[in-house]
């Protein structure tokens, strides 16, 4: 029922975003160009918006995704998944690309090592002997992302000033140039199904890695793949469209509110709203100050700092 | 043949000897108490035994498998446990709880069935949480959170069950009624139950059997009949105690002061 208005709503959101931008389209004119892709708005509706509202939707439910398993990961409803470094590492390597003036085709492959290469970093810096440890991991990760950060800033200072807005627009996090590859939907489709698979374990682990051994889960493989599976799947989100803040972290925290903590319910709520909401904050990018457009980015964080405040409130009070 | 035994075991945490030597056979129907001074290891000697922590030196076995050999989930079927301290991180409800413990028999795809929410609201209302199931878990009060963890473990089904201080934070009437239930437990024929206490008189009134830890790896263990005496539990605790005969069995009364 949910997922039905969900799904939905989702594909409203889609068609609304062809129909709306610099260009205003009629209702007709719009019919036409979807109908007819060879009409006179059939290009711009099929060649520009379709692909980007997709790719906007794609990207939303990935890190909506990546979001869920982090904050059991973590075992914190406040955990993102930037969190342990995998967007450093990834924006650190397109960031040098942008600065040796590489193609912007090449970025998304860069950004996708950058974000390997912080992943196996991570891991096999926090693996070590004995039990699983979500302290030593977190606190690799964090400061993995700060160093990172560093190296950023250090780009950002010592890079060429004509290069300095690309910059600005990938750390932000921005859907412009943004062709939605196969490969991601495809790994969306993958990681879902292998999430659901998980769905009743992560339930137990929720609540806690030694009551999850004592309820027969063997948390150290199933943390570490959980561990995997999120990196993936922020790093294909960052490769595609750069930093966008907040989504990964309000939408599992407001669909938790939502449908609850069981991640049966939770991992499909969550993607369905994560590419609704990124739809809708990529069109709201497009068209608020027509014709320029912002980082997409800035949308999610202006929509989202005032909705999690929002959240965080409320759940003190029910308190 | 006995559910849980252990052979030669020596446990240590941080430099402290928690046990040497143990060897502990839990018999079904057996339903033993685990007792000692604050700090001595009794939470490190569950873990242990419950396949959590390496001993330093012997083997636990289940039935005649070494702990270390079995796959959790098959371990979770047959031994389960009350953790001292539950913290609910994630808001929950209460229902949706207590079915976690159906987690080890259920497949990998698999949810749970009418029988397993029967189940569950059958050990909700065994501890007193009937009309609780819709309750969000953040909002319990300690007592509330404790009879549902162990509500969780009677889900669960385990042969076996070790408890840490199964009566924290309860009231008296649910203290006994817990005891009761898990001598009731135990009292099956394939069935056994070890649980640390600090109240020696819950001990005495519901336990078949006792382990005593005194510190420095020296332990002892044996029919409660037997092993609770005013000159072991002064040794035990460091305080003297008085014997007193109740209807319900020998009471013992902490002296001084």
């Amino acid at each position: 029922m949910l997922f039905g208005m969900l799904a939905l709503l989702s594909a409203a959101s889609v068609v609304l975003a062809a129909a709306v931008g610099s260009v205003n389209l009629g209702w007709e004119t719009w019919w036409q160009a979807l109908t007819d892709p060879g009409s006179e708005y059939g290009e711009l509706v099929w060649r520009l918006r379709l692909p980007r509202a997709a790719a906007a939707w794609t990207v939303g439910a990935l890190l909506s995704l990546s979001g869920c398993l982090m904050q059991v990961l973590l075992r914190n409803p406040l955990a993102d998944p930037y969190i342990l470094g995998v967007s450093g590492g990834a924006s650190f390597a397109a960031l040098l690309g942008m600065t040796t003036g590489l193609s912007a085709t090449a970025l998304p492959g860069l950004a996708w090592a950058g974000a390997l290469a912080s992943i196996v970093l991570v891991f096999s810096l926090s693996r070590g002997e004995g039990p699983w440890s979500g302290t030593r991991l977190l606190l690799t990760g964090v400061v993995t992302a700060s160093g990172w950060a560093a190296l950023i800033s250090l780009l950002l200072t010592l890079g060429p000033d004509g290069s300095l807005r690309g910059m600005l627009f990938w750390l932000v996090g921005d859907l412009s140039y943004t062709r939605l590859p196969g490969w991601a939907v495809a790994l969306l489709v993958l990681v879902f199904a292998v999430c659901m698979g998980m769905a009743r374990s992560l339930n137990v682990l929720a609540m806690g890695e030694t009551t999850a051994r004592l309820l027969g889960e063997p948390t150290r493989k199933v943390l570490w793949g959980v561990y995997l599976l999120a990196s993936v799947l922020t790093a294909a989100a960052v490769s595609i469209a750069g930093n966008i803040g907040f989504v990964g972290l309000i939408v599992p925290h407001l669909m938790r509110l939502v449908v609850g903590s069981d991640h049966r319910v939770l991992f499909p709520a969550a993607a369905l709203f994560g590419g609704l909401f990124l739809v809708l904050s990529d069109t709201l990018a497009r068209t608020v100050l027509a014709p320029r457009q912002l980082p997409v980015g800035v949308v999610t964080a202006l929509l989202g700092v005032p909705l999690f405040l929002l959240l965080l409130n409320r759940a003190r009070v029910r308190q | 043949m006995s559910l849980l035994r252990s052979e030669n075991l020596h446990v240590r945490i941080g430099g402290i000897r928690v046990v040497e030597n143990l060897d502990l056979a839990v018999g079904p129907g057996e339903f033993w108490g685990l007792l000692g001074p604050n700090g001595i290891g009794k939470t490190t000697l569950l873990k242990c035994l419950a396949g959590l922590d390496e001993p330093a030196a012997g083997q636990v076995l289940l039935g005649d498998q070494p702990i270390d050999t079995l796959p959790r989930k098959l371990l979770a079927r047959h031994l389960g446990m009350l953790q001292q301290h539950t913290v609910y991180v994630f808001d929950s409800s209460v229902i949706q709880t207590a079915l976690t413990g159906r987690h080890p028999h259920l497949g990998y795809w698999e949810r749970e069935g009418p029988h397993d929410v029967e189940k569950a609201q059958g050990a909700l209302a065994a501890v007193d949480l009937e009309g609780f199931a819709g309750r969000s878990v953040t909002g319990l009060s300690g007592g509330e959170a404790r009879r549902l963890a162990f509500a969780t473990l009677l889900v669960q089904e385990p042969d076996l069950m070790l408890l840490d201080e199964p009566t924290n934070h309860l009231d008296l009437r649910h203290q006994l009624r817990i005891m009761r239930m898990i001598r009731a437990h135990a009292g099956d024929a394939n069935r056994s139950a070890l649980c640390a206490l600090h109240d020696v008189n819950l001990a005495a009134r519901y336990c078949s059997h006792v382990l005593m830890l005194f510190g420095d790896g020296q332990w002892c263990a044996g029919p409660c009949g037997d092993m609770l005496n005013e000159n072991s539990l002064e040794r035990l605790y460091d305080c003297p105690v008085e014997r007193l005969e109740s209807a319900t069995g020998p009471r013992f009364h902490p002296l001084g002061g």
